[in-house]
């Protein structure tokens, strides 16, 4: 009953632009995704035989990192949005925390990326290796440049916590930020089983 | 639901050890895709409603990215399941 009273917000958290952003990055992803899915039918074995050389493990330590990412940019958002006139540099300070436990893990995920690409690379495989290790570094290093930019974003808002400057009405850029973080986390929930599980 | 964001995240985490142990198992057949798609399915319908918010958005916004999921995950489905005989 009291579900049904509560008014929905009429427009995302986040400004209008970041959700144009969102919707793009996601109609590309969808594209490769699928071009990966249907490109694998033409060599299936080809694809699982590649898909071996894959570390599973650290893709999976990735996945844990950005959903525990996540977790924490959500606890910064919830954060800002519990302030109120008296209490803004207070829950500053506490965003700040948490952003900068978030990015943190977007660091360990590059750093963890970073040693998975140099493993790849020095078997010596290239883009033209073959359809498979094309989608993997496409997919996966197009996947990499969103997290960067994510880290950087989560910078700049960690760093006007700092200063106290999300008020009880403008914190919009927190909100912006936190979609598009959680946003490279969905990809990612998307690309890992698909590239490096399913076979 | 004071902790419902720390709920989200256990699921989320116990979902990818569910997905991270069938693959190192390799134990991947192909109900077993279909039931890893679905708790993909359930993942990112996790994080549009929990962790983005769209859960307290009017119904259109919340549609778009689950729509998006659905077409994406159900396209998969489709080039895994579909014969290969009928590929065009």
């Amino acid at each position: 009953m009291y579900k049904n009273l509560v008014k929905k917000e009429p427009y995302p958290p986040g400004d209008f632009a970041v959700w144009i952003i969102i919707y793009v990055e996601l109609i590309t992803f969808a594209l490769l995704f699928l071009g990966y899915a249907f490109s694998r039918r033409a060599n299936i074995e080809m694809f699982n035989h590649s898909q071996l050389m894959l570390n599973q493990t650290s893709g999976f330590i990735n996945t844990l990192i950005l959903i525990t990412g996540s977790y924490f940019v959500v606890k910064a958002v919830n954060s800002i949005k519990s302030m109120n006139q008296d209490t803004y540099k207070k829950f500053n300070i506490q965003a700040s925390k948490w952003l900068l436990l978030a990015i943190l893990c977007g660091v360990a995920f590059l750093i963890n990326k970073v040693f998975e690409f140099s493993h790849i690379f020095t078997e010596g495989i290239t883009l033209s290796t073959n359809n498979f290790f094309m989608f993997y570094i496409l997919l996966t290093g197009f996947h990499f440049m969103h997290v960067l930019l994510g880290s950087i974003i989560l910078f700049n808002i960690y760093k006007k916590t700092k200063i106290y400057g999300y008020r009880i009405n403008d914190y919009a850029g927190i909100e912006s930020g936190a979609s598009y973080w959680h946003m490279v986390d969905l990809l990612w929930i998307i690309l890992f089983p698909l590239v490096y599980i399913i076979r | 639901m004071k902790k419902t964001v720390e709920i989200v995240w256990l699921i989320l985490i116990g979902l990818s050890i569910f997905a991270y142990l069938l693959g190192y198992l390799k134990y991947i057949n192909y109900y077993v895709v279909a039931l890893l798609l679905i708790t993909t399915f359930i993942k990112v319908q996790l994080v549009i409603y929990y962790y983005i918010g769209l859960k307290n958005v009017t119904l259109k916004y919340r549609l778009i990215p689950t729509v998006w999921s659905i077409t994406v995950i159900s396209l998969i489905a489709v080039a895994y399941y579909l014969p290969l005989d009928k590929t065009f």
